[in-house]
C-alpha cells in the first residue's frame, strides 16, 4: 500500500476562536453524551477514515486506531494534530466533501476538552529532562564572563546540532562524548593559560612604520596612487596596502593596534570603512591557510586628509592565527638563494568601501581610497599588572603569603559559585583544594599560579559547569540561569546573582524588570543573533552558489587569474551583509517592542550602503547597518522581503517557489512540512516530456502537481511560493522577467561590453509582468508580496503570533514544545493579544510564566 | 604490552611519500618473518557524496536493456567479471582487487534526504524513526573489539572536520548514539596526533602528566556521583552520558601511558606536503590518502573512516572542486542536481582515481607472502545514487582482503528478490577482521558473494 506521507501542519491553534468556541457551544446543545463513540467516532467515519485507515495512513494518521480520547503522550499528539486540522479546515481538504460546520466544531470543542483533561491529568509526568550541556555558543559566553577574558574557545569543539527553524539548545539532542570532554579540557587549560597570569609583567612589544609621504596632493589625484593610499583595489607592493608585518609578539594578551588615517571621499561621499585585518599576509596571491586573517574591526573614516586623527583598536592575540606559516617572499631569491621570511604577523588595512559596482572595475582614483600615516601594533597592553581579570580571581589577600591552604580556598570559595552558578558547600570547596594538593605534588608545579591553573581547569569540566540541571535544589539560581540563558545565552551577572541569593527572583514584577533590564544590555544581541538564526535558517543562503553570469555585481569577485571568479577575500559579504541584517531587523523590533505584525510588514528596512545598492534604495552610506525607512516603491519592508530568506530559497539563479514556500509555512506560520519522500522522481524526471518546454520552476510545478502522487503534497505547498516569483536569485525586487523560451546570456564582456550595460540588455528582455498571483489553500486568492503580506497579517496573525511565542518558549526552555503546553501558550496570546503581541512584552511574560519561572524539574 | 611481531623498530624510518618503496627494506630491518597469523587484518570506509553518475540507470541500478555508458560510475552494465569503462578507467589495473555490488542500501536512511543519509553510510542507522542521534559506525565496532592492540583504535578523517551536526554530518565514525567522532582534515595536524604525540616532551612527564590527569578525573567521577544522587529519573539519563565520556577519558589515558612504554615508530615527513591546504584538491587529497595509508603501514590504526567529501559540502572549499579542476560553472553539489554530460563523469574519475591511487599504495605496499591490500577491506561508495534525493541502491565497491577471505573481480547485482541489506557486507567485513558479529544495524546475516570459494 502506498504510504505518501503528506505536510503535516501542527501547531496552529487559533486560540481565539478556541475561546469563541467555547463560549457559543454550550453543553445544553449537546444531547448526547459527548463520547468518543458519539461525537468522534460518526464524524471520522464519514469524513476521514477513507484516506486516514490501518492500510491507507496519509500523513501516518490512523484514525481506526482510536477508541477513546488520548490516553498516552503518543496518541495526544496525533489528536492535537487532528483538532489543529480540524479548526483551520485544511481537513477534510478542498476537494472532498465538507462537514457541516457545526459537526466540525462540535467534534474540535470534544477533542480539546478530552485533550485539556489528559493534559491536566498527566501534569505530575513532567516534560522530559532539560539537563543538558551547554551549547558552544553558551559555552563561549560562560567562559567569557566567567573569566573576564573574551577567548575564541569554539572552533575544536564539535558542532551542535542543528535543525532549520528549530533551536540547537534541546536537551535530547545536546549529547556529549569523549571528543567534548577532551576539548572542554584543552579549552580550559588555555583560557587559563591567558587569564591566571605569571607575577613579572611581561615586556610590551611595539613595532610601528610609517608610509607618510613628503609630497602635497590634491583631490582628485591626477596620477596614480601613493604609496601612504588604500584603494578598494589597484593596490600595488610595498605600499600600506600590503600591510604592516610584526615579528615579535607574546603568546598572550591584549593587543593594540593604532592607525593614524584619513580619507579621500570623492564628491557625494562623505565616509568610507577601513578594515583592519590581523594573520597572515592577505595581499597578492595570500589565501594560503583556511583562515589566514581575521578582522579586528572596521575604522569609520569620516576626516578629510587635512584633518588625520589616530584610530585606536583592541584585541586578543590568542584569538587571531598564532603559527602564521612560512611564506616566500614575492620574488624570493636573493644571489640565487631563496630568502623566506621569518613567522610573522601582518597587519593589514583594507578598504572595504562598496557601492556594488566593484565588479564594474571603475577606476579606483574614483571612489574614496583611505590615507594612512602609520600604523603601531603593541602587545601585551596592560593597565597595570596583574589584570582585574587575574586579580578577580587571584584577589589580594594577607592570607596569600601567611596561609596558602586558606587563601586557596578563599579563591574557591569565589570562583566554584560563579563557575557552577549557584552557592557551594564547603565540602565542594574541600574537595578542589584536594585537586590543589594533588596537581601541585604530582606534576612538582612550583607556583600557586601554575597549580591554580590545573585546579580551576578541573572545574571547568565538571558536570556542575558543563551541565544545565534543574531541581536540585537551588531554585532561585536555576531560575536565574534560565533568565540569563534565554536572553543572553550566558551566566547570570552579579545582579541575578545577588536577587537569586536573597530569593527575590520569583517576584513577577522583579523578573519584567530583569528581563527588561538584561534585553538592553549589550549581551542580548547574542541571543537575537543566535535565536534569529536558527528559528529562521539564516545561514542556508550562504551556501547557495549564485549564477554570478547572470549577477555579476551580487560577489565581489576577483577578477583575473587563476582565482578568476572567486569572492574576494577578506572583505564583509553581501551575504553576510544580509544574515545580519535580518538578525539586526529583529532586535530593532525587540527594542521597539513593536508588534508582531511588523515581521511581516515594516515602514523601515535594515541597510547599509551595499544593502542598499543592492536593493535599490538610494542615498545610504556607511558600512554600519541602520533602520532606513522604505517606501512602497522599495518594496521593502518585514521579513518576507529580505535576502537572507529570499537569497537561502532560491537556486542561485532562479527563486525557487517550493523552498520559499517550506520557509514560510515552517518559519512564519509554524507548519511542520515534511521533507519530499526518498522515492519521489525529480521535478524534471515527473514532468516527463513536457520539461524541455517547461521555461519556469512555476511551469515545472504545475506539471508535476498534475500527477496524483505529487498533487497532495504540492497543492498545499506551492501557491505559498508563487508571490515571491516577484523576488529573484539574489533578493531583489524584478516584477518582469523575460517570456518563456528567451534565450538569456550571461555575462560576457566581449558582447556587453560592461555590467551596465548587461543591466540594459537584462531589463530590455523582461518584458512580461511575473504572474504572481496564487490561491491560498484554504485562503484566497493573493497578487504578489504584497498580498501575501496583507492576508497573513490580516488573516493570519494570530497563527504568525503563536508560532513565535512557541519558537521563543522552545528556545527558552531548552526543550521541544508539546501538546502539554498548548494551555499555557494560549494564555500568553491571550494576555499579548490586546496590544497587537508586541514583542519586548512577549519575552517579558514568557519570563513571567508559570512554564518559565514556576518550573522545577519539569 | 606483547609486541606484535610486525611492529617497527624504534630506529626504523619512514620517509612519508616514499614510504610504499621502502617496506620491503623495512620488513628486512624487522628482522623477523612476518606470519600471515600475525598480520594485523584491516578495515576502511572512505565516502564520496551527491553520489555519482548513472545515466542508464538514476535510481542505483543500470538498465540492462540499454547499451552500457562510457561515463557510468558502473564499470559494465552485466554482473559477472569486470570490464571498465571510462569512469572506473582508474581501477582497470586493480581488477582482481575489487568489486562491484548493486542494489545494495541501509533501509535505515531510505527517509532521510540525500543530503543527510551520509549520516549513516557507515552506521546503517534509523535516523528517520528510532536511532535519531545516530548509532555505531562499523569501524568503530571493530576498535572496540581489537583496537587495543594498537596505539590509536581507529583514525577518523575527513576533508571538512569536525563531526557536522544531525543530517549535516561531516564523519563517518561514531562511537555510539549521540557520539559523532569529530574527522581530522589538516595534515599536519594529523601527522602530529599520530606520530608526535607527546610533542617533543619527556616520557617521564608524559606519564607524570597522565597520572595526574587520571586521579583529577577520580575527583571528578567522585563529586559527580554526588550530583547524580540527586536529579530525577530523565535528568540522571544525561548524567550518564557525561560520566561515560569520563570514564572513557580515564581509559583513554590508561591507554596512552600504556603505549608510552612502546617506541614510537620514527617517520619522516619530509615527503608529504603537510601544509597542503583544501584549496589545492589532488595534492590534498593524495597527502590525506597518504598520511591514511602510513598510519596503516606503521601500524598506529588498523580502522579508518575517511568522508572526501560530505553531502554538505556546498559551503566548504571542497565544494568548489569541479571548479578548481574541472573548470565546472558551480558547486560540486549542483552536478548532482544538472548532471551536465560533459562534466559529471569526469568528476567521478577523478574521484576514482584518488582512491585508486591508495589502493595502488596499498597493493604495492608488501606484506608478509602478500601486499597491504590483501589485508585490508576497503569500502567506497555513496549513500545516494544520481537521482534527487534518492536514497536506496548506493554506488559501492568493496577492494582488497583477498588474505581476508575476499573474492573480487565481479560485479554482483543485488535486485528484487536478490537484494539484501548493505549491512550484511558490514558483518562479512567485519567477521573478515576477526570481529565476530552476526548482526549489525539490519542485517539479515553475512555476505556470501564476496567470498571466496
Amino acid at each position: 500500500m502506498q504510504a505518501m506521507p503528506l505536510p503535516q501542519p501542527i501547531g496552529i491553534p487559533l486560540v481565539v476562536l478556541a475561546s469563541i468556541f467555547a463560549i457559543r457551544a454550550p453543553r445544553c446543545q449537546e444531547p448526547v453524551e459527548p463520547t468518543f463513540a458519539a461525537v468522534a467516532q460518526p464524524f471520522f467515519a464519514t469524513h476521514c477514515v477513507r484516506c486516514h485507515c490501518e492500510d491507507k495512513q496519509k500523513g501516518d494518521i490512523s484514525l481506526t486506531a482510536f477508541t477513546a480520547g488520548p490516553t498516552t503522550g503518543k496518541e495526544a499528539e496525533q489528536w492535537e494534530l487532528v483538532l489543529e486540522m480540524l479548526r483551520s479546515q485544511e481537513m477534510p481538504p478542498e476537494d472532498e466533501a465538507q462537514p457541516k460546520e457545526e459537526d466540525r466544531i462540535r467534534v474540535a470543542n470534544w477533542i480539546d476538552r478530552e485533550l485539556k483533561a489528559f493534559v491536566a491529568s498527566e501534569e505530575a509526568a513532567g516534560s522530559g529532562t532539560t539537563t543538558r550541556r551547554l551549547t558552544n555558543f553558551e559555552y563561549h559566553n560562560t567562559m567569557r564572563d566567567l573569566l573576564g577574558v573574551d577567548l575564541q574557545l569554539t572552533d575544536n569543539l564539535p558542532e551542535d546540532p542543528t535543525r532549520p527553524y528549530h533551536s540547537n539548545n534541546t536537551a535530547e539532542f545536546l549529547l556529549m562524548g569523549l571528543e567534548h570532554l577532551d576539548r572542554y579540557g584543552e579549552n580550559a587549560r588555555r583560557a587559563l593559560a591567558s587569564v591566571i597570569v605569571d607575577p613579572t609583567p611581561p615586556d610590551p612589544k611595539k613595532t610601528r612604520q610609517s608610509w607618510a609621504v613628503a609630497q602635497q596632493r590634491g583631490m582628485p589625484d591626477p596620477t596614480n596612487m601613493q604609496r601612504d593610499e588604500i584603494g578598494v583595489f589597484g593596490n600595488r607592493n610595498r605600499t600600506v596596502a600590503n600591510g604592516m608585518r610584526v615579528f615579535e609578539w607574546p603568546d598572550t594578551g591584549t593587543f593594540r593596534i593604532r592607525v593614524k588615517a584619513s580619507a579621500i571621499l570623492p564628491p557625494g561621499t562623505n565616509e568610507m570603512p577601513l578594515r583592519i585585518m590581523l594573520g597572515h599576509d592577505i595581499v597578492g596571491v595570500g589565501v594560503s591557510g583556511l583562515s589566514p586573517a581575521l578582522s579586528v574591526g572596521t575604522l569609520r573614516l569620516t576626516n578629510r586628509i587635512d584633518e588625520p586623527k589616530i584610530f585606536e583598536l583592541t584585541g586578543r592575540i590568542e584569538n587571531f592565527p598564532s603559527k602564521p606559516e612560512h611564506r616566500y617572499r614575492r620574488g624570493g631569491r636573493i644571489d640565487g638563494r631563496l630568502v623566506i621570511t621569518p613567522p610573522h604577523f601582518t597587519v593589514t588595512p583594507v578598504n572595504v568601501y562598496d557601492d556594488g559596482t566593484l565588479n564594474d572595475r571603475p577606476d579606483p582614483l574614483t571612489k574614496p581610497r583611505a590615507v594612512v600615516e602609520w600604523m603601531e601594533f603593541e602587545a601585551p597592553v596592560n593597565n597595570g599588572w596583574p589584570p582585574a581579570y587575574h586579580t578577580r580571581i587571584l584577589f589580594d589577600s594577607p592570607l596569600r603569603a601567611t596561609d596558602e591552604m586558606a587563601y586557596l580556598r578563599a579563591v574557591l570559595g569565589k570562583f566554584l559559585p560563579r563557575a557552577f552558578r549557584r552557592p557551594v558547600t564547603s565540602e565542594e570547596v574541600d574537595r578542589y583544594a584536594r585537586v590543589y594538593k594533588l596537581v601541585k605534588e604530582q606534576l612538582g608545579l612550583k607556583t600557586l599560579e601554575e597549580s591554580i591553573r590545573e585546579t580551576l581547569a578541573t572545574a571547568l569540566i565538571s558536570p556542575e559547569f558543563l551541565l544545565h540541571t534543574n531541581g536540585r535544589g537551588h531554585e532561585q539560581h536555576e531560575l536565574a540561569c534560565r533568565l540569563s540563558y534565554f536572553l543572553w545565552g550566558s551566566m547570570p551577572d552579579d545582579e541575578l546573582f545577588e536577587l537569586a541569593q536573597r530569593g527575590q527572583l520569583r517576584d513577577r514584577e522583579v523578573l519584567a524588570e530583569q528581563a527588561v533590564r538584561m534585553l538592553a544590555d549589550p549581551r542580548a544581541n547574542d541571543f537575537v543573533a543566535n535565536f534569529a538564526t536558527q528559528w529562521l535558517a539564516l545561514d542556508k543562503q550562504r551556501a547557495v552558489p549564485i549564477n554570478l553570469e547572470r549577477f555579476p555585481r551580487f560577489l565581489h569577485t576577483i577578477a583575473r587569474g587563476e582565482r578568476r571568479g572567486q569572492e574576494v577575500p577578506n572583505r564583509p559579504t553581501v551575504r553576510e551583509t544580509m544574515q545580519a541584517e535580518t538578525i539586526a531587523f529583529v532586535g530593532e523590533l525587540i527594542r521597539r517592542n513593536g508588534e508582531v505584525a511588523q515581521l511581516i510588514d515594516s515602514d523601515f528596512a535594515v541597510l547599509n550602503q551595499r544593502l542598499a545598492a543592492h536593493y535599490g534604495v538610494a542615498g545610504v552610506q556607511g558600512h554600519e547597518l541602520r533602520p532606513v525607512a522604505v517606501r512602497p516603491e522599495h518594496h521593502l519592508g518585514g521579513l518576507p522581503t529580505q535576502g537572507a530568506f529570499l537569497v537561502g530559497t532560491s537556486t542561485g539563479t532562479a527563486p525557487h517557489p517550493v523552498y520559499r514556500s517550506v520557509w514560510l509555512r515552517e518559519a512564519i506560520l509554524g507548519d511542520h512540512v515534511s521533507d519530499p519522500p526518498a522515492d519521489v522522481p525529480a521535478l524534471e524526471e515527473s514532468a516527463g516530456e513536457e520539461a524541455a518546454n517547461a521555461v519556469t520552476l512555476k511551469d515545472l510545478l504545475r506539471i508535476h502537481r498534475t500527477k496524483q502522487s505529487c498533487r497532495d503534497c504540492h497543492a498545499r505547498l506551492d501557491p505559498w511560493g508563487i508571490p515571491f516569483e516577484q523576488y529573484d536569485a539574489t533578493g531583489r525586487f524584478a516584477p518582469r522577467v523575460a517570456p518563456a523560451g528567451t534565450r538569456i546570456s550571461g555575462f560576457d564582456p566581449n558582447r556587453h561590453k560592461d555590467l551596465e550595460s548587461y543591466g540594459s540588455y537584462i531589463a530590455g528582455l523582461a518584458t512580461q509582468v511575473v504572474d504572481a498571483t496564487a490561491r491560498l489553500p484554504n485562503g484566497p486568492k493573493v497578487d504578489g508580496v504584497a498580498g501575501l503580506k496583507r492576508y497573513l497579517i490580516d488573516e493570519r496573525l494570530d497563527d504568525i503570533a503563536e508560532n513565535v511565542t512557541r519558537r521563543l518558549l522552545s528556545y527558552a526552555l531548552g526543550r521541544e514544545v508539546t501538546y502539554r503546553d498548548r494551555y499555557a501558550i494560549a494564555e500568553l496570546l491571550r494576555k499579548a493579544e490586546p496590544n497587537g503581541y508586541k514583542l519586548k512584552d512577549l519575552i517579558v511574560s514568557i519570563c513571567q510564566s508559570d512554564l518559565f519561572a514556576a518550573r522545577t524539574n519539569k | 604490552m606483547s609486541r606484535k611481531s610486525w611492529h617497527l623498530d624504534r630506529r626504523t624510518l619512514l620517509r612519508g611519500a616514499g614510504a610504499a618503496l621502502a617496506l620491503p627494506w623495512l620488513e628486512g630491518m624487522t628482522g623477523r618473518v612476518l606470519t600471515p597469523r600475525a598480520l594485523p587484518k584491516r578495515l576502511v570506509v572512505t565516502y564520496i557524496s551527491y553520489g555519482a553518475y548513472m545515466p542508464t540507470g538514476p535510481s542505483g541500478i543500470t538498465d540492462l536493456s540499454k547499451p552500457h555508458h562510457d561515463w557510468s560510475w558502473w564499470p559494465c552494465r552485466d554482473p559477472g567479471p569486470l570490464t571498465f569503462n571510462k569512469s572506473s578507467q582508474p581501477f582497470a589495473a586493480l581488477k582482481d582487487y575489487v568489486s562491484y555490488l548493486q542494489g545494495l542500501d541501509h533501509a535505515g536512511g531510505h527517509k532521510l534526504g540525500g543530503h543527510s543519509s551520509g549520516d549513516v553510510f557507515a552506521t546503517g542507522a534509523d535516523m528517520a524513526n528510532l536511532e535519531k542521534t545516530n548509532n555505531i559506525s562499523i569501524d568503530q565496532v571493530a576498535a572496540n573489539t581489537h583496537g587495543k592492540k594498537t596505539r590509536y583504535a581507529s583514525l577518523v578523517l575527513g576533508t571538512e572536520g569536525g563531526t557536522g551536526s544531525y543530517g549535516h554530518a561531516k564523519t563517518l565514525s561514531h562511537r555510539g548514539p549521540g557520539k559523532p567522532i569529530p574527522s581530522l582534515h589538516k595534515p599536519r595536524d594529523i601527522f602530529d596526533r599520530m606520530f608526535r604525540p607527546y610533542a617533543g616532551r619527556q616520557l617521564a612527564d608524559v606519564r607524570k602528566e597522565l597520572a595526574s590527569r587520571r586521579s583529577v578525573l577520580d575527583i571528578v567521577l567522585e563529586q559527580s556521583k554526588d550530583l547524580d544522587r540527586k536529579l530525577g529519573k530523565p535528568d540522571q539519563r544525561k548524567m550518564e552520558e557525561y560520566l561515560e565520556s569520563v570514564r572513557d577519558a580515564e581509559k583513554r589515558i590508561e591507554r596512552i601511558d600504556k603505549w608510552t612504554h612502546v617506541p614510537m615508530p620514527e617517520v619522516d615527513a619530509s615527503g608529504l606536503r603537510l601544509d597542503v591546504t583544501a584549496k589545492q584538491p589532488e595534492d590534498y587529497m593524495r597527502c590525506m590518502y597518504d598520511l591514511l595509508f602510513l598510519a596503516l603501514q606503521t601500524d598506529v590504526a588498523r580502522y579508518a573512516t575517511f568522508m572526501t567529501e560530505s553531502e554538505q559540502s556546498t559551503s566548504h572549499e571542497v565544494g568548489n572542486y569541479s571548479n578548481y579542476l574541472l573548470g565546472y560553472k558551480g558547486n560540486t553539489h549542483d552536478i548532482s542536481h544538472k548532471r551536465p554530460k560533459d562534466i559529471s563523469g569526469r568528476w567521478d574519475q577523478w574521484r576514482a582515481k584518488q582512491h585508486a591511487y591508495f589502493l595502488e599504495k596499498l597493493r604495492g605496499a608488501k606484506e608478509g607472502d602478500g601486499n597491504m591490500l590483501d589485508s585490508t577491506v576497503v569500502l567506497w561508495g555513496s549513500a545516494h545514487p544520481h537521482q534527487a534525493h534518492n536514497t536506496q541502491n548506493y554506488p559501492i565497491q568493496v577492494a582488497g582482503g583477498g588474505a581476508l577471505g575476499f573474492a573480487h573481480g565481479k560485479l554482483h547485482r543485488f535486485v528484487g528478490s536478490d537484494k539484501v541489506p548493505l549491512a550484511n557486507l558490514f558483518v562479512s567485513m567485519l567477521n573478515a577482521v576477526d570481529v565476530p558479529v552476526t548482526k549489525f544495524a539490519d542485517s539479515t546475516g553475512p555476505m556470501t558473494e564476496l567470498r571466496k570459494a
